[in-house]
């Protein structure tokens, strides 16, 4: 074992990380389980406070929120049968029966344990799996890396549109975003028509809070003017789990863990597919499958299990390659980056404590998660009650404020509220934002790897193909984007036959 | 018609200046604005700097990072602001690369300067399983193979393509020249994409202690302690020395009373045992000098990136003589 495991292990150990992952914990639970604020909308909240802080502490700070808010997600699934956060969606298909029956306390403590155990499982994957791949990404070349992130733009548009040519569409405005500023090999200005501000580009995060935060205000404004109420919370008694409960769980966690840390690492599957994909494969092996959809603990522990084991799938092409498998992973970079810590295999070699930190802070917020969900549980439902009048505004002022911070520029807060303008806009088109915003986190790299391999070869197009780990990659991407296409053309035609 | 504009401004900040020298005296009066241009190490050393130098002056500096352009969009803001001394700017080598390239429609004598803390060489380096063992090695098969060898640096106009373009220009060697960032310069190193890299000091030593590349030659005038064996530019016969520094700037016109406050604040700063301590951590050369003596540095080391930049073709300064 490298010196760099214990050294890590000690990092993410000292109080004020601990702090930080606690403090990340309860916010991610508050803001997971809030309707209308999924997990960016509340590392968005956060963020401008982890611009001061040191860098562990701040990515501490962050994972505690990621993996809180996978769990927060359900409570309001189970309570209200509406889900906090989108991966929470198949947890209310049979958390909400239970808590109807008067079982909310059972059905939470079912909720938090099989988040517990999925999280735990995607730790263990994280920490075997990670090293590994960055050696073996060590060896990849420019050309190499070029394809592997043309395979995750493809496999990012494919699973997160529900129609190919939008996702695509939204991609390429995310790749013709990244191009403004100066370009990264001659330092050229791009699009920036004379104005120096544009001439660092316009950052990803500036673009992720317009784009996120601001549509969502809007709903959520509009929800008020209309005045829709989720009603009142049911009265919770013990959320401790029973060991009966505990037995039944084994079966649908042993399904459910693998299957989330697995989508985790695909680029652009994440929490909600892997969710669905898992509540469906533990009721096909089920002893008792009619119990499913009424209220079984099986069923709020399936779906519960895999999205939180998505996490810690989703931290390893992160860590290890610096792809972004969703939003969030895709602010950790960001975050990472504007402390000077560039993700990728490289991340293990130099800064192996600092690596071997986060993976051990990953740990630390899944203990977190469990203890602070189970004992303050019946305090944090409260947070549902507080008026979305007094929570939005609210909101709004934090993302003017999280994207001045970002680089104390106010010409950022007028390109956040184009963006959000945009996003908007996307919104009315049934546009997923997702690509776009993943197109910007790929888009520079893809940029610098391609004319990097075209100097280093001299203008010769051949290297992308015989290179083996480039084919390799470029054949995914062209399997990707073909599975896709057949996807669509396949749904479309079972709509065909329902009408 | 500019130029009218200039004296008017400049008799009224002469004016202003008699009537609050008096006010002066009492300077700073209120929080300084620390503006920080990049992330990374830059920031954490600038933060570092800004907290000592409020000790010193009895009032807070206020770490402000505005990243972007290669510097241009903090040393604009700096240039812009108000020649009271309560905005100060955190330099770096960039003032005279992103200004001669153009970036930015004014050079390094736009604003005014107050001094350098530290400073780092900048090595040329080649993976330890390297054939060559000297620069000359690299340079005579670079010179007998044009073409060929690739070297990696960070960015066109960057301090280390100048140093790059330096060392490969005076040993007649015609490189591949890949525009490459930070961490995948060394990256490259280990999987053989490029055959050298010139690269910042200290990140790669820890590469050369580990046994996984090594120097051959570096930029400064003098070894460097860090690595003693590694000979420098100028031993080697080619005519170059060349540093990356950090410093502090301010906007022209700033009183000369100010400016020595400032002067005493940094260099105690520099000097403080958080900040010495993580310079000796990290090999930077913690190098405090006064306003005088950077001024002369400045002096040489733009017209030495001005000769470079000419012989390469990328001088592009928009600076109005």
């Amino acid at each position: 074992m490298s010196p760099d495991v214990l050294d890590g292990f000690f990092r993410a150990t000292q109080y004020d990380t601990i702090f930080a992952v606690a403090v990340g914990c309860l916010v991610g639970l508050i803001v997971g389980m809030i309707p209308g604020l999924t997990i960016s909308t509340g590392i968005i909240i956060v963020l401008p406070l982890t611009f001061v802080l040191e860098p562990e502490i701040s990515i501490a700070l962050l994972l505690g929120l990621y993996v809180s808010g996978m769990t927060g997600g359900s409570f309001s699934a189970i309570l209200l049968n509406i889900p906090g956060t989108p991966s929470a969606t198949a947890t209310a298909i049979d958390g909400n029966p239970m808590a109807k029956g008067g079982e909310a306390g059972r059905a939470l403590g079912i909720a938090i344990t099989a988040s517990f155990v999925g999280g735990l499982f995607s730790f263990l994957c994280l920490f075997f799996i990670s090293p590994i791949l960055a050696d073996v990404a060590l060896q990849f070349k420019s050309p190499d890396l070029f394809s592997l992130m043309i395979f995750g733009l493809t496999i990012i548009c494919s699973f997160a549109a529900k129609s190919l040519v939008k996702g695509l569409l939204a991609a390429v405005i995310g790749l013709a975003v990244v191009t403004i500023g100066q370009d990264p090999m001659m330092g050229t200005q791009r699009f920036t028509f004379g104005q120096v501000n544009l001439t660092a580009g316009i950052h990803f995060l500036t673009a992720l809070i317009g784009l996120f935060a601001i549509p969502q205000l809007v709903d959520n404004f509009a929800d008020i003017i209309k005045g829709t109420d989720e009603g009142n919370t049911t009265k919770i008694k013990s959320v401790f789990p029973k060991i009966a409960d505990l037995k039944q769980m084994r079966l649908p966690v042993a399904i459910g863990s693998p299957i989330g840390s697995f989508l985790g690492i695909l680029p652009g599957a994440g929490g909600p597919i892997a969710a669905f994909i898992s509540y469906d494969y533990s009721k096909k092996l089920s002893k008792n499958p009619e119990e499913y959809g009424n209220g079984s603990p099986q069923g709020i522990a399936a779906p519960e299990s895999a999205n939180n084991a998505v996490t810690g799938g989703a931290l390893i092409p992160m860590m290890t390659l610096g792809i972004p498998g969703d939003p969030v992973t895709a602010i950790l970079i960001a975050a990472l980056l504007i402390h000077g810590l560039i993700p990728g295999p490289l991340l293990f070699v130099e800064n192996g404590e600092f690596a071997y930190g986060v993976i051990f802070s990953f740990f630390w917020a899944n203990i977190f998660n469990i203890i602070i969900a189970l004992v303050g549980l019946r305090f944090l439902v409260k947070v549902l009650i507080i008026p979305k009048t007094l929570l939005m505004p609210s909101i709004a002022i934090l993302c003017v404020i999280g994207s001045y911070a970002l680089r104390n520029n106010f010409f950022d807060v007028y390109v956040m509220f184009s963006f959000g303008l945009l996003g908007i806009i996307m919104r009315w088109l049934d546009m997923p934002t997702v690509p776009l915003l993943l197109a910007m986190v790929l888009g520079r790299q893809i940029e610098e790897y391609l004319r990097v391999s075209l100097i280093a070869s001299k203008n010769d197009i051949t290297i992308f193909f015989t290179s083996p780990f480039s084919l390799f990659f470029l054949c995914l991407a062209a399997a990707s984007v073909f599975w896709s296409f057949w996807a669509e053309h396949r749904s479309k035609q079972e709509q065909k036959q329902q009408t | 018609m500019l130029d009218l504009k200039h004296v008017f401004m400049g008799t009224v900040a002469a004016a202003l200046m008699m009537v609050s020298s008096q006010a002066q005296a009492e300077w700073p009066e209120k929080s300084i604005e620390f503006i920080i241009p990049f992330g990374g190490g830059a920031d954490v050393e600038g933060r570092m700097i800004a907290k000592a130098m409020s000790k010193e002056l009895g009032q807070p500096v206020v770490p402000v990072s505005k990243i972007g352009g290669g510097g241009a969009i903090a040393y604009t803001h700096v240039k812009n602001s108000k020649p009271d001394g309560y905005t100060v700017g955190w330099n770096s080598t960039s003032i005279l690369t992103t200004t001669n390239i153009g970036n930015v429609p004014f050079d390094y004598t736009a604003l005014d300067h107050i001094g350098q803390v530290a400073q780092q060489p900048v090595p040329f380096v080649v993976s330890a399983k390297a054939r060559w063992n000297t620069l000359k090695e690299f340079m005579d098969e670079c010179k007998a193979k044009p073409n060929t060898l690739k070297i990696a640096f960070a960015g066109f106009g960057s301090a280390t393509h100048m140093a790059g373009v330096a060392m490969t220009n005076a040993m007649g060697c015609k490189p591949i020249m890949l525009p490459v960032k930070g961490a995948d310069r060394r990256k490259m190193i280990l999987s053989g994409e490029t055959d050298a890299a010139v690269d910042i000091f200290f990140v790669p030593l820890k590469m050369v202690k580990a046994g996984k590349s090594k120097f051959l030659a570096i930029s400064s005038g003098k070894r460097n302690p860090a690595a003693p064996n590694v000979p420098t530019a100028k031993e080697l016969g080619i005519d170059m020395e060349f540093d990356l520094f950090r410093g502090l700037s301010v906007a022209k016109g700033t009183p000369q009373a100010i400016k020595d406050k400032l002067e005493a604040a940094m260099i105690k700063a520099a000097s403080s045992k958080k900040f010495s301590g993580r310079m000796k951590k990290l090999k930077i050369t913690l190098a405090p000098m006064g306003q005088k003596q950077f001024a002369a540095k400045l002096k040489k080391a733009n017209a030495n990136i001005v000769s470079i930049m000419k012989k390469a073709g990328m001088y592009q300064a928009k600076a109005k003589k």
